[in-house]
């Protein structure tokens, strides 16, 4: 948890928000600039205040400092699509993404999606969409932004949704059917 | 116990014969199971190496050779050492370093040349060699080296195998090849004869003459290479991403002055090898670097290639050939000659015509030289160069001859120089059935494919749409196996009676741990959710190559030997009482009064074969681990069983035969349009027809399939390492310019699964990890012929199509 302490009274806070509230309440000034580099995203649901450097992308803050390691590096440079997030609903490349660029952000990570139990994970695991299993979280957020879009896609709809993920297994003839049964059973349906 | 039931308990698979021991029936070998890595892959929560992380870790980076061919004249690393957060530099003359080291981790000391742990001088431009830095994050490791200072002496190369071999080709590693660039090919002569070729010519009625070559691929192994290595103390622990991390264990004791038991690996998930990485010379130098820095430092060290260090290696199929073949004009090939030019490694390039064909009389002459590019070693194989031969006659013969390529397979399909009709008393020897397998394997294939409505003479399909249509076959043996042994134990828990499969992790993702786990559940007769696979991250029993390949055929066995004897072990518990001087230490079996063999398994129940009704569960029979109170009741002894299997490899020096013949074979389709105007290639239809003797797991088996097929025609279609010709250097070391295929780039894929039961594997299996997408190629190679009439080389790239269809000149 990081500390703010109160530049007038070295009082500490447990959040910048809370630092500035205080500094109002109590000392009557004007709300501090925001601290270089803060700053504030949810992800998963949850509040994160991060203080990050410029060059600091989204995957290295996931990734490395929140330990969310189901977003995956394949290419290193936004052509395979194992890194994306679903930031405020659309799908996004994490390592292409500068973290400083994400205050005030809403990210879902394929870490959000097994813990909300969408029915993707189950398809996935039944219809074998996987094989190393390196690029598939990276699959399965993408599926579920266009899930999230579109919940009745065709098959030329999926294919091209997921067509900017890279699996070098080749495991690209499972995903339509199961992203399908997915949405199948997003409308309440029996596969 | 007759000697026949002890028989199948201890069963000594036999590598050269059917399986004599097979199960009445199955509940979960064959059958679509969920399988036990899904959910951990789908849902993000599988670690594999590169997620490792540990506090205080440190970065390392190895500086990349920017030349084809250089030497290190003078360095200077001070300001390097200099900069904040640089914690340690090891420069190539550091005296810690041996002159020479074994740093392949994939063969050992018996394959692969020795090099230096830092190599003065790059044989190839990206080469890890030089200077390795370690700091506090890969940004600062990778400014220290830019601030490396050295003096190169940049030097000829060379990058075509045919001109390195010239005279007055300069030369390729003076260091260690002064005499000049000729290598021989892995595991072969320089020429090898088979029959006698003469006599072959002369007897046909018809030859002909062609040339082909294949530049060179890559594996892009999704998770590029990496590792982190931290010493306990006296002792190191190291994460690897690995195929054989029980050999890569060996090497770091070795060079560590260490026993291998004081060596401790994790080697979790893996993101793709491929073999790649893990097979070529030079792969654990990154990790020696890491245990030479992690030491002098006190702290941990991770490294990882970024995806353009990661283009250091390539496929053994990059070769140039030239072929003359002898047939008659009922399509019988009489004789061949083929002459290859490889780079660096290379495999023979007609092996599979002993193995596969009536073909017998045969000369193959191979020339290799080590030119300046990357190391070729097995990815995905090492028989592709077999396929690109084999699939290449045939199809041109084929062509030759006006004839249907799936008619001339059959005429020529054999085994070591015998027709197919002429070895049935072999199968029957080998206790097999007398199947014809290709031919099943073609049937199947070509009525998914609509292939006799289709198929038409090269160069005349044009469609409405001004687009050229074709169609293309290939065709193998399934090489379901080499040489190797495999140990996996089995253990029951104590509380609850569910199986724990012991081995070694390397999974790569051919779902080879559900696959043991379907084979313990039948053999000890448990339900296939109460067994799982527990892998021993320490090294301790180290399954064949673990999980990937086509080594299922030897870890099947061990794993079938162990719950075997484990099965046995349970029923003798079940009925024999343990009397000991201590009451509480002995044990009133649930069974008293019937013998092992009054007893079956199924379900996780053990009960009296006569009297069904008669059952208790697994978990009533082994009891808790820990009874408070009630000693009295007694507990069984530990239920632990291990099997294990050495396996003769089906390759010999100087290629087949080997010890035992092939009789399985798989048949793969592919269908194209090409483009005319823009020399695009859209693959619209591939159809897979294997045989794998015994599917364990279908699901798993298809997974291969479909993922052989897109891989394989991703590696003919677009994939090519382009060297610049005027500084050797990579031109498309990354994966926007150096293309694999995504969810567009293939059409519907069928996946037909023929069992035969004609595997050496248990239950008549064979491997299938690594042919779909060694011999698919080829089949592609013959589509777009039978669309424009003409031979493309591969990659059949847009340019070289236009070129082959006369719309675009050749550079001079």
């Amino acid at each position: 948890m990081p500390s703010y302490p109160c530049p007038y009274c070295a009082a500490p806070f447990g959040s910048f928000e809370a630092l500035k509230a205080h500094v109002v309440a109590e000392h009557g000034a004007e709300p501090l600039p925001k601290p270089h580099g803060l700053i504030a995203l949810i992800v998963n649901g949850e509040r994160h205040e991060q203080t990050v450097e410029p060059n600091t992308t989204l995957y290295t803050l996931i990734h490395d400092r929140m330990g969310l390691t189901g977003v995956k590096m394949f290419c290193d440079r936004g052509a395979c699509g194992s890194c994306t997030v679903i930031m405020d609903g659309r799908p996004v490349l994490s390592c292409m993404t500068l973290a400083i660029e994400c205050d005030g952000k809403t990210i879902e990570t394929i870490e959000g999606v097994a813990a909300a139990k969408h029915p993707l994970i189950e398809t996935y695991v039944k219809h074998h969409c996987m094989q190393c299993g390196y690029c598939t979280p990276g699959f399965v957020v993408t599926a579920k932004a266009l899930l999230d879009r579109n919940p009745d896609p065709t098959e030329e709809e999926i294919r091209e949704a997921l067509s900017g993920n890279l699996c070098r297994c080749g495991t690209y003839p499972q995903h339509p059917r199961a992203v399908s049964e997915a949405a199948t059973l997003l409308k309440g349906r029996t596969p | 116990m007759k000697k026949d039931d002890r028989g199948k308990i201890i069963a000594p698979e036999h590598t050269v014969r059917a399986d004599k021991y097979p199960l009445d029936d199955y509940t979960a070998v064959g059958r679509r199971v969920r399988r036990k890595d899904g959910y951990e892959k789908a849902s993000g929560y599988a670690v594999y190496t590169s997620d490792i992380q540990i506090p205080g870790m440190l970065y390392q980076r190895i500086l990349a050779c920017p030349y084809p061919n250089a030497v290190i004249r003078t360095i200077d690393t001070t300001g390097a050492e200099a900069l904040p957060g640089v914690r340690a530099v090891l420069r190539w003359d550091d005296p810690e370093l041996p002159p020479k080291a074994d740093m392949s981790g994939h063969f050992g000391q018996a394959g692969q040349p020795h090099e230096p742990v830092l190599d003065r001088c790059g044989y190839w431009q990206g080469m890890p060699m030089g200077v390795a830095v370690a700091a506090d994050t890969e940004e600062i490791a990778g400014e220290a080296l830019k601030l490396v200072g050295i003096e190169w002496e940049a030097r000829a190369f060379n990058l075509d195998p045919v001109e390195a071999l010239k005279p007055g080709a300069p030369l390729t590693n003076p260091e260690s090849y002064p005499e000049g660039n000729f290598i021989l090919p892995f595991m072969h002569e320089k020429k090898v004869t088979h029959g006698d070729p003469d006599k072959g010519f002369r007897e046909a009625e018809q030859t002909i003459e062609f040339g082909m070559r294949r530049d060179q691929d890559t594996w892009v192994g999704p998770e590029r290479p990496c590792g982190v290595f931290r010493w306990n103390g006296e002792y190191p622990e190291v994460w690897l991403k690995h195929q054989r991390p029980h050999l890569a264990k060996r090497q770091l004791a070795q060079f560590f002055k260490l026993g291998v038991s004081q060596v401790t690996v994790h080697c979790p998930y893996q993101g793709g090898s491929f073999g790649g990485w893990s097979q070529m010379a030079l792969n654990m130098q990154p990790n020696i670097i890491a245990g030479i820095l992690s030491k002098r430092t006190g702290r941990p060290v991770k490294w990882q290639f970024s995806r353009r260090e990661d283009f250091c290696g390539a496929g053994m199929d990059n070769a140039r050939y030239r072929v003359n073949v002898g047939f008659k004009h009922n399509g019988e090939i009489t004789a061949l000659h083929a002459t290859s030019w490889f780079t660096r490694e290379g495999l023979s390039h007609t092996d599979h015509f002993v193995e596969n064909s009536k073909v017998i009389n045969i000369i193959q002459e191979s020339n290799g030289a080590i030119c300046n590019i990357f190391t070729g070693w097995a990815i995905r194989c090492e028989q592709n160069m077999n396929c690109y031969c084999f699939s290449a006659v045939m199809n041109h013969v084929a062509e030759a001859l006006k004839m249907d390529p799936t008619e001339l397979a059959l005429i020529n399909d054999g085994c070591e120089g015998h027709a197919m009709a002429d070895i049935a008393e072999w199968k029957r020897k080998r206790g097999f059935k007398n199947r014809d397998s290709l031919r099943e394997c073609i049937e199947a294939g070509k009525k998914a494919m609509d292939w006799d409505a289709k198929w038409h003479l090269p160069g005349t399909g044009k469609l409405p749409s001004g687009r050229m249509h074709g169609l293309g076959m290939s065709w193998a043996h399934e090489w379901g196996d080499s040489g190797g042994s495999a140990a996996i134990g089995i253990r029951i828990e104590r509380d609850d009676g569910t199986a724990r499969v012991l081995g070694l992790r390397c999974d790569n993702g051919v779902c080879a741990e559900t696959a043991y786990c379907q084979i313990a559940a039948d053999e000890l007769g448990f339900r296939y959710e109460d067994v799982q696979y527990r892998p021993f991250e320490e090294a301790g029993f180290t399954p064949m190559t673990p999980d990937s390949s086509t080594n299922l055929v030897v870890n099947g066995w061990a794993i079938r030997n162990a719950a075997r004897q484990l099965r046995q072990k349970v029923l003798e518990v079940a009925t024999s009482p343990r009397i000991t001087e201590r009451p509480e230490m002995g044990y009133v079996p649930p069974f008293e009064g019937y013998k092992p063999e009054d007893l079956d398994i199924k379900e996780s129940k053990v009960f009296v074969r006569k009297d069904p009704s008669k059952s208790i569960t697994m978990a009533e029979l082994v009891r808790p681990s820990f009874f408070m109170g009630k000693m009295d009741v007694g507990s069984t002894e530990p239920l632990f069983a291990w099997g294990w299997q050495n396996q003769q490899g089906a390759y010999d020096i100087n290629g087949p035969p080997g010890p035992r013949p092939i009789f399985v074979r798989q048949a793969h389709f592919v269908e194209v349009e090409v483009d005319p105007e823009t020399g695009g290639i859209e693959v619209t239809r591939v159809t897979n027809a294997n045989d794998v003797g015994k599917a364990v797991n279908p699901d798993a088996v298809e997974g291969q399939q479909y993922g052989g097929s897109v891989m394989g025609v991703s590696r003919v279609r677009t994939e090519e390492v382009v060297y610049c010709p005027a500084t050797g250097v990579v031109l498309n070391g990354n994966l926007i310019d150096y293309k694999i295929n995504t969810m567009l780039d293939c059409g519907p894929i069928d996946t037909i699964i023929v069992e035969t039961g004609m595997g050496y594997g248990p239950y008549g299996s064979v491997g299938i990890g690594e042919d779909v997408a060694s011999v698919v190629p080829f089949a592609f190679y013959a589509a777009v012929h039978n669309a424009i009439g003409t031979w493309v080389d591969l990659p059949a790239t847009p340019d070289k199509v236009l070129k082959a269809l006369g719309k675009v000149q050749e550079e001079r």
